[in-house]
Parts: C-alpha cells; structure tokens; sequence
C-alpha cells in the first residue's frame, strides 16, 4: 500500500473573475517530490500556496498526510481560521522572495516558529536548528543578519527556516527564480538533498533539468487544470499533449 | 520696631509674654503684593502681611496667619476659627452691618491709565470713542464702555498694559492699587495715571467679630497710631511707592530706585521656576500623552486596516474629526466643555486627555503606512510559520514598520512638546505660563519669551538627536 502524503481533491479558487483554479486534483506519495510545471498564470503557485493557505480555496479537499480540509465546507470565523492553521502547520514553505525576517539573525529566522508558534524549548530547538544550518552549508552564519548573505545563502536559510518546524511536506515556490544565475546550484542542490533523504517536497519551478534530475512526478498545469501528469520521463522527455510541448520548448529555448 | 522685629524673630509661644493675645488672623496667602509667600524664602509676606503685624506689634498682640481660601474666608470667621481677616476686604453696607469693620488703612479708586506723555487722555471724559483694554469681567470694563471707550478684552493689567505701551490701545481704566503694583513691580515709565475714573472710592479695611469690641478699639487705636508716625506710609511706599493710607496717595513716585529689576534679574530669578514649570509639568505632560497618543494610534492604525467595515469607519471618523480641527479647540471642549455632562478633570489629566487624543489621530495614520510598508512576504513568512495575527504584528512587522514610522513621529513628538504650551489657557502652569507670569510682573515680554523659546529649543534638539540615534538602531540590520 502505497502511503499517499498529499491529496489533493477538486481544488477550485478564483480571485474576482478570474478563475485560477478549476478543479485541480492529484496526489503525492510519502518521500516523494512533486515538480509542478505550467505557464504563468496557469495556477501553479496558487496551488502551493493553498497547501499552506496562504490563499484559501473556494473548493475542494486539501489533505496532507492526516489532516484533512474541505474547503466547501469551511465554517466561518474562528473555526474556519483555526482548521486552516492546523493544515497550514503541515508544510513549511519556501518562498521566491525568502521574505527572511531582516531585523533577526540567522539563528533566530528558524527558531521563531518552533519557539514562538509551537511553543517549544528553546535549547532544543536551538540546538536543532544548528543541525539545520550545518546541513544547508550555514553553520558558520548562526548570527549574521539577512542582509549579510548572498542570495543563494538568503534560500538555504529560508529552506532552512522551513525545515526547523518539521512539516510532513517542504513546499518551494520558485525558490531560484530571484536568484543570479551562479547561485541556483546551491540551492537546488540542498533542494536535492532533502528529496534524497526522504523529504516530501513539492516544487513550483522553471528549472526543467533539475526537474528531470529531482521529480519523482511532474504535473503540468495550464488554464487551471492539470493537463499531463506522470514521471519526468514522461511529462518532459515525451510529452502527450501539445500544450506542454509548446511550453517545454519555450522554457528549453530559453533556458 | 524692636517689638515688630520681635514679632518676627520670636514666634514661638515659649518666648511670648503670657499677657498676649493670640489673634488668628486670616488671609489668602497667594493674593500678591497683599497676602503671598515670597518665593526665596517662602515666608508668609505682603503689604497687608505687614499692617497687621504692624498693628498686632502696637497692639501688644501674637499674631497666628490661618491661609484660607478668599470663599472660606468669611465663613471662617464666623465659625470663630480666626479672629480677623487682613485680605484687601472693601467696606461696604453688607459687611459694615454684619462685622466689626476697623478704621481704613487703604484707600483705591479708579483711575485712567495712558501712554506716558498723551496728552489726548486726561480724564474719564476723554475716552469716548477710545479704545481700552480691560479684563472682561471687571466692573472697569463696564465703567470704561459707559464712558464710550470700545473694549478690548486682555487677561489682567500686565497685558493691557503692553497693549497700551505698544499703541494697539489708547488708554486702561483700573484700580489705581493694581496699576499702582505693576508701576512698582515693573518700574515702567511707558504708562502713567492720568487721572481719575470718576467713581466713588472705595476703603479696605480689617474685618472682625461684630462683637469683638475691645479687639477691634486696639485695632483702630493701632491704625491711628500707626498713621501718625508714618508707618503705614512706611509700608505702602514699599509695595506701591505711594502712599494708598490716605484718600488721594496720588501717583506712583518711582523717582528713586523703584524697585525695579534689571532684565537680567528678572532672568536670573525667572529661569528656575521656568525650569520647574519644564521638567515637573512640560515634559511629564509630552512623556505621557505621547505614550499614551501612541497606544491608541497603534489600535486606530488596526482597525483602520481591519476588515470590519464598522471599525474601520470608526477610525476613518476619529483621524478625521482629529486631524479636520484646532487642538485648542480639542482641548477647550475637553477642559470646560466634557464638565457640561459630567466629565470633569483636573487641569494636568484633561491636556493629557485632550494631547494624546490629538497625537492618536495624527500618528494612527504614520503608523498605519508603516505597518502597510511592510513587504507582504513579511505577513506570509510569519503566517507560515505559524505565529498568529497579533504574535505577527509584534514580533515581526511593527519592528520593521518602526523603520519608517521613527522620523514622521519624532516629528509629532517635536509637535507636541511645543503644543503643551496651550496647556496655559487650561490653568497648567507649565513652562510657558511661568514665562508668562513673569512677563506680567516685570514687562519683560521678549527677554522671557526667547527664554522660554530656548528651554523648548534645547528640548528639540536633544529629542532630534536621540531620534539619530533611534534611526541608527533600528537600520543596523539594513546597511552594512
């Protein structure tokens, strides 16, 4: 049997007229990463996002390991916000921008969630956190401020940050995609590294070869919908449906 | 003398003759140049001060001064807590058929003030169509309209007088003691007497128990007395430079030394309650209304960015109504306006009030930008990591939000401290009041007005660099 991790059912949101999901549905094994492909504006990101409801869906069962929300569902007020938060605290999330917070170290960038939202030790989740930053290549910048860091150093960092509250699944939005071009390595291979060693991960980018490497499964998105699912063999290396093969050699083209 | 100079040395009753009498004598005590406490020594002393202890020193009497309020000054003696009053008291029927009034050791009337030297003003009759200025609650006022004069309402003689001096009115209708003082407190030649207000005169006099006859024959045979051998003359000359023991002193003789003080004392003895007015009512009042302004800004701030309609329109009206009219205004209708349906404060909590309200409307809107400055990442990260709305805010945006909300507010709090200075017309005696009512005493209006400026001045600026300082802080983790 076969643990599925995330679970994804009729996912539907719109914002004003526009309609930015139209019924996703999928579904990510546990230790698996998930490659999420599409054009702009085909939904991609708001599919992250609504795992960790930073945007809330107007329809649709979002499950991630065993929590489970129906967003059709989803009473109002403070019941609704308090089941939001308990799917929320099941992924940590990897944002394009690392939006770190400038006025903490490094240090304290992982251990506010731990320590402030999960009310843990602060020596154990210290302690911790050093292992994290060890693991990105950071242990040296425990306190240095954001500010201090390249770009690349700012992502491990984040990915870092996201890591310490342990989430059943490590969401990445486009995490090189702000980067310099000599900087994408680095984190793409921490992002490598946490697929290896059994992270669920589930990755908005435009990285194909890295996606080919990394992907246990791709799902191409356009219009709202996922138009192709399957390995990377599949997806990228032969692709079924034209759409994601106009997307492939643009992306290539320019890649 | 010997026994006057005894009175003083000698109060205590271990040292007194046992054949004295007490005589308990009350007065107001903050009735300056009658009944004050000097303020270097804080001793009791004034004009009356001194007849009644030159009377109780003929009269062979041990004097005890009860410091009552001017309303509970009468009933007092009724009660039997004090045997005299020695407080400015005018004779008139009511209090002549009621108490044992004594002989008269001072006499006023109205007299018409003008510029030095003018001769268009000699007389009540000169001043048809004229203008004056006069306290709008005097009886000159009215005294001053009969004769024809248009009014300029001022507060007390120290303004109307450099109203007077400086041409924007032609002439003061007053009680001659009054004009009297601020010629000797000031030595200023600029306005003189012209001449006489036409109104009957009027007689102060000691008040006792109408049945103290024998406390009452020792009083007039002292007031004689002391009439005769020019020691009421003595005392007078002394606060009036004139001599108001008899019926027509005449005008002030400030031919030798009067008295007056040159611009540098009056800085000098004016420049520490200037400090006290600072640092006990000035500063405090801006600390805490700023304190308190900033609280509220923060929640007006929130529920202007809240998603509730009804709240945020609320804090839509409050900036508005704040920020669309006068802060006197805000604080007349705190100060005499909330008594009206029962909300009434001292003095220091309605501009504390009235202040932070003020500094609460401007600010909600600085720090509202502030917090909107803030990257939405910034929320995002902080939702996605769990921490709540209000953790959110704490911990993570008005930190940096302080960034930019630190100069506009420091230029709010600059605002404010300068603002308290309207504290003035709600009975604080702040800063500027002292200045002021040093300035009424000495005429010394631009030396003690740039002092005053100075000490707001030096404020500012050490504020301005702890403000430096502050920007500094909060930028470390932006600029390498």
């Amino acid at each position: 049997m076969t643990d599925i991790r995330i679970e994804v059912t009729g996912l539907r949101k719109s914002f004003g007229e526009l309609d930015v999901l139209r019924g996703v549905d999928f579904s990510a094994p546990r230790g698996t990463s998930t490659v999420l492909l599409g054009p702009s504006g085909s939904g991609k990101t708001t599919v992250l996002r609504s795992l960790n409801v930073l945007d809330t869906p107007d329809a649709g069962v979002v499950r991630i390991d065993d929590v489970s929300v129906d967003f059709s569902a989803l009473p109002p007020g403070k019941a609704g916000r308090a089941e939001a938060a308990r799917l929320r605290a099941q992924s940590g999330m990897v944002f394009q921008a690392h939006n770190l917070f400038p006025h903490r170290t490094v240090l304290q960038n992982l251990t506010e969630g731990p320590v402030v939202a999960q009310r843990r030790p602060l020596d154990e989740v210290v302690a911790e956190a050093r292992v994290l930053l060890d693991q990105v290549g950071l242990a040296d910048k425990a306190d240095a401020y954001p500010y201090q860091l390249s770009g690349g150093q700012q992502q491990r960092v984040g990915i870092a940050r996201a890591l310490a509250l342990k989430p059943r699944v490590v969401l990445f939005d486009e995490p090189t995609s702000a980067l310099d071009p000599e900087l994408v390595g680095e984190v793409l291979a921490v992002i490598k590294d946490l697929a290896s060693e059994g992270w669920t991960t589930m990755i908005v980018t435009h990285e194909i070869r890295f996606a080919e490497k990394v992907a246990d499964q791709v799902l191409f998105l356009d219009g709202g919908v996922v138009v192709e699912r399957g390995t990377p063999g599949q997806v990228i290396g032969d692709p079924r449906e034209e759409r994601t093969r106009r997307f492939l050699r643009r992306v290539l083209e320019h890649g | 003398m010997l026994l006057l100079l005894l009175g003083f040395l000698l109060p205590a009753p271990a040292t007194a003759q046992p054949q004295q009498p007490v005589v308990r004598v009350g007065t107001e005590g903050t009735y300056p140049p009658f009944s004050f406490h000097d303020p270097q020594t804080q001793e009791l002393t004034g004009y009356d001060i001194e007849v009644v202890e030159a009377i109780a020193a003929k009269a062979g009497w041990r004097l005890e001064f009860v410091e009552t309020q001017w309303d509970a000054v009468f009933p007092a003696l009724d009660a039997g807590r004090i045997d005299l009053i020695a407080n400015q008291v005018s004779r008139n029927p009511e209090r002549a058929a009621r108490y044992g009034l004594s002989s008269t050791y001072t006499y006023s009337r109205g007299v018409v003030v003008r510029r030095t030297g003018d001769d268009r003003v000699k007389s009540i009759d000169d001043l048809a169509g004229k203008t004056t200025a006069q306290s709008s609650t005097s009886n000159w006022a009215k005294v001053a309209r009969d004769a024809g004069a248009r009014v300029e309402a001022v507060e007390g003689f120290a303004q109307a007088a450099a109203l007077l001096q400086q041409g924007r009115v032609d002439a003061i209708v007053n009680d001659n003691i009054a004009v009297l003082d601020y010629l000797a407190s000031t030595g200023s030649r600029d306005v003189e007497i012209a001449g006489d207000a036409g109104q009957a005169g009027s007689e102060q006099v000691l008040a006792l128990r109408q049945g103290d006859t024998a406390l009452l024959t020792q009083a007039n045979q002292a007031i004689v007395a002391l009439k005769a051998d020019g020691t009421l003359r003595g005392i007078s000359e002394k606060y009036f430079k004139a001599n108001v023991s008899v019926p027509d002193g005449g005008d002030a003789d400030l031919s030798q030394g009067r008295g007056s003080r040159s611009t540098w004392e009056v800085l000098r003895s004016t420049a520490w309650p200037m400090f006290v007015g600072l640092v006990k009512v000035t500063i405090p009042l801006t600390a805490l209304s700023f304190a308190i302004g900033l609280v509220l800004a923060l929640l007006v701030a929130l529920a202007r960015i809240s998603p509730y309609k009804v709240l945020s329109g609320l804090a839509r009206a409050f900036i508005s109504v704040i920020r669309g009219t006068p802060l006197l205004l805000q604080l007349f209708i705190v100060f005499y306006g909330l008594p009206q349906i029962g909300l009434k404060f001292p003095p220091f909590t309605a501009a504390v009030v009235a202040f932070s309200l003020n500094v609460a409307g401007y600010a909600a809107e600085v720090v509202r930008s502030a917090i909107l400055s803030v990257p939405r990442g910034q929320f995002e990260a902080a939702s996605t990591i769990g921490l709540s709305y209000p953790q959110t805010l704490r911990r993570i945006v008005l930190p940096q939000a302080a960034r930019t909300a630190v100069p506009p507010l420091s230029n709010t709090l600059l605002s404010l401290l300068k603002d308290t200075s309207l504290g003035s017309v709600v009975l604080l005696t702040e800063l500027f009041r002292e200045s002021q009512l040093a300035a009424a005493e000495s005429n010394e209006f631009l030396a003690l007005y740039s002092f005053a400026g100075l000490y707001y001045w030096v404020i500012c600026v050490a504020l301005s660099a702890a403000q430096k300082r502050l920007e500094t802080r909060l930028n470390r983790y932006v600029i390498a």
